[in-house]
């Protein structure tokens, strides 16, 4: 268990309010570089790391969607109902979690860590935006799930239709087990699906999924909470910290989001891999 | 869009503010607990607690307003889809 001198205290304080800028810039709840700084700096056990992690992304979620919800940005109907495999899916994965070691969990963490990687590289350079033009073919007709948004970027509302609901709700569900075992958002999966699957523009796949991944990190962290692997004076830190970084985003870099953060971190991802492969073998 | 008063911006403010509820009101009990620890009082881990715990129950007061919000508006799919997962979240609390 670590110390909570001021040292380690304005520490923790000053990573939350980094994850939390990054999920405004970024449109990903923080827990792929959460996870691997409790563990691999501050030897936090990965299952409270995990936990920890569930946490500050209900936080950041919480206050990012607040905005985009308002802005019209997250589309409601279409989060409601994927939010209900990803649920699943997150309690399944945060029980199955529990019952594995804590070894096993960082190589798994690992070895996810590299696609994140290649998605969050493909992402900044624009492929998945180019892949979704080509791959989608024409709508069939209007839904209830389809929605519109106003683009400041583009100064023009944005209609769009949302197909493939069916495969989206069975992907969900493996998002919300990737969320409940490794303590990640499950956004790095949610939002191409979204995008290359149901044809959902990247802004408002980035919202809805940040709108989703409040409910499946909650549903896997009251698994956490039952079990007691809730650190709670170290996470109560990281949650301020994560709520003032998240609250500066939204209204200091929504404009700065740039892809070229994308293609930074995504080096930093890897990185990250290494690190945490080298660890658990 | 709704026909009842109740339009898709009146809906959109109520979950915003149901959020921004639960996350002050976490950052409160935080804030307040800290000061506590600081001055050396044995309640600053309990309000600490209870912060994690009000950022925690946010989400699953959000899925209520859903509930209300659509069963209103007569989106009787959507609404069951949010008790769905009001539901997933009260069973994660039990298992």
């Amino acid at each position: 268990m670590i110390e909570f001198t001021a040292f380690n205290s304005s520490l923790l304080l000053l990573f939350g309010v980094f994850i939390g800028l990054l999920g405004s810039a970024l449109g990903v709840g923080g827990g792929i570089f959460m996870v691997p700084f409790l563990v691999l700096a501050l030897k936090l056990p990965i299952h409270q790391a995990v936990a920890a992690s569930l946490v500050a992304i209900v936080a950041t979620s919480s206050a990012v969607a607040a905005v985009n919800v308002e802005r019209g940005l997250a589309n409601i109907r279409l989060g409601i109902t994927l939010e209900v495999t990803t649920a699943l899916g997150s309690i399944a994965g945060a029980l199955i979690a529990s019952r594995v070691p804590g070894a096993t969990v960082q190589l798994l963490f690992a070895l996810m860590l590299f696609p994140v990687s290649v998605l969050m590289f493909l992402k900044g350079r624009g492929s998945l935006k180019k892949a979704a033009a080509q791959v989608l073919p024409a709508a069939k007709g209007a839904s209830s799930f389809d929605s519109g948004f106003f683009d400041p970027a583009l100064a023009a509302h944005t209609h769009y239709q949302v197909r493939n609901m069916a495969p989206a709700s069975v992907v969900s569900f493996f998002a919300g087990s990737l969320s409940g075992l490794l303590g990640i958002g499950g956004g790095v999966v949610q939002v191409p699906v979204m995008n290359l699957l149901c044809g959902v523009p990247m802004k408002a796949a980035a919202a809805t999924s940040n709108f989703i991944i409040g409910v499946s990190a909650a549903a896997s962290a009251y698994v956490y909470f039952r079990k007691g692997l809730i650190p709670f004076e170290l996470t109560a830190v990281i949650v301020v910290g994560v709520l003032l970084g998240s609250f500066l985003g939204i209204y200091a870099l929504y404009k700065a989001r740039s892809e070229k953060l994308q293609v930074i971190f995504s080096a930093l991802t890897l990185l990250i891999a290494v690190k945490m492969l080298v660890e658990a073998l | 869009m709704r026909t009842d008063g109740f339009n898709d911006k009146d809906f959109a403010k109520l979950i915003q503010r149901t959020l921004l509820a639960g996350v002050f009101l976490s950052l409160f009990l935080l804030f307040l607990g800290f000061g506590l620890s600081l001055a050396g009082s044995p309640h600053g881990g309990g309000l600490l607690k209870a912060g994690v715990l009000a950022l925690l129950l946010t989400p699953a007061a959000r899925v209520g307003m859903l509930i209300y919000g659509y069963w209103r508006g007569g989106e009787k799919y959507f609404a069951l889809a949010s008790f769905a997962v009001l539901g997933l979240l009260a069973v994660s609390l039990l298992v």
